[in-house]
């Protein structure tokens, strides 16, 4: 249940980013996670509820989360980019690589990433 | 009157704690110490290994382990009473160790009073793979007798490591095998090294001191 650490650093994250701009307000968050990150959407967005709770600063935000395509870096030919096939039926996540088709390839992951903050600004 | 502003922030979830772990790193490399970090599920055998490691290791070097648990010290204990220096985290409900918990244990003690450093990460086989502790090496640790299938089912916490121990190796053919692991771990990269090992009888034990890049005189 590591969805707990990660909402937390999100918040911590983004309240340093908040009190930067003397924003009243944390609207919405959106933050990007590989489909190999290992991060349950859901229990990510339950930890965020819990943790911002009762801050008054984050009170009815949103945090969203944008799943984005796998990536993997072949070891033989250092291909890097989306592979040919989502997985192996025999072995989860061997992928082959698009460019010379290999499955000796490494998961890129890209680990889970704050993209935006939406602020509420006092003029 | 309040205005929206859209900030475009691009920063990883981790930074903070990615930046602690690339200090330890880096401070680890300036005074040419080694930190090993020894993830594996409950019961694979990562306590006994590091045990059989510290008996091995404590006549020529020092050793500080700091093992995470969510609860109690008997790991800690265990190693202690092998000749190094032990500290015990106990993360609660928390799954993973962070590179923030070992700062905070580094900041206890004199770096300088030792030459090799170790974290028993929290016994799981998942979260521990998403999180840097500073290590400059990360060992997977599963034994022949979690199933057949323990590697395919948790490939990803392998992509990240350098050496998979398979332990329990002394209980091969008795109704356990250790071939299909082996098969496994070497067809998730093939840069990583595979080590069979018995932590109960210390079979392996050279090979993985070895890959360690851990010399003995």
């Amino acid at each position: 249940m590591h969805e707990y650490s990660l909402a937390s650093a999100i918040v911590e994250q983004v309240k340093k980013i908040a009190l930067g701009h003397n924003a009243s307000k944390v609207k919405t968050i959106t933050v990007s996670a590989d489909p190999y990150e290992m991060v349950i959407p859901d229990l990510l967005k339950e930890a965020y509820g819990i943790i911002t709770d009762e801050l008054e600063l984050f009170k009815d935000s949103k945090l969203e989360l944008l799943i984005l395509p796998a990536e993997i870096i072949c070891i033989d030919c250092d291909h890097k980019g989306e592979p040919s096939i989502e997985g192996d039926d025999e072995f989860a996540y061997n992928f082959k690589c698009a460019k010379c088709g290999s499955r000796d390839t490494h998961l890129n992951i890209r680990h889970l990433t704050i993209e935006t903050v939406d602020l509420e600004i006092p003029e | 009157m309040t205005q929206e502003k859209k900030i475009t922030v691009k920063k990883q979830a981790y930074l903070v704690n990615d930046e602690i772990a690339d200090k330890i790193r880096h401070i680890m490399k300036e005074k040419d110490k080694l930190f090993f970090n020894i993830m594996g599920s409950i019961g694979a055998g990562k306590t006994l290994l590091l045990e059989r490691i510290a008996e091995k290791l404590t006549p020529h070097y020092k050793i500080f382990v700091i093992n995470g648990d969510v609860a109690t010290t008997i790991d800690a204990d265990r190693i202690a009473a092998k000749g190094a220096t032990t500290v015990q985290i106990n993360t609660g409900g928390g799954c993973h160790l962070s590179a923030n918990l070992i700062q905070k244990e580094l900041d206890k003690i004199n770096i300088d009073d030792y030459d090799i450093f170790f974290a028993e990460n929290v016994g799981n086989l998942i979260c521990p793979a998403a999180w840097d502790v500073g290590a400059q090496m990360n060992i997977v640790v599963v034994s022949i007798t979690e199933g057949e299938y323990v590697i395919k089912k948790h490939p990803i916490i392998f992509k990240g490591a350098a050496i998979a121990v398979i332990n329990k190796c002394d209980l091969d053919g008795l109704g356990f095998d250790s071939g299909n692991l082996v098969e496994d771990a070497g067809k998730i990269k093939s840069d990583m090294r595979v080590i069979c090992t018995s932590a109960k009888t210390s079979l392996g034990l050279e090979s993985l001191i070895e890959a360690l890049g851990i010399q003995l005189p």
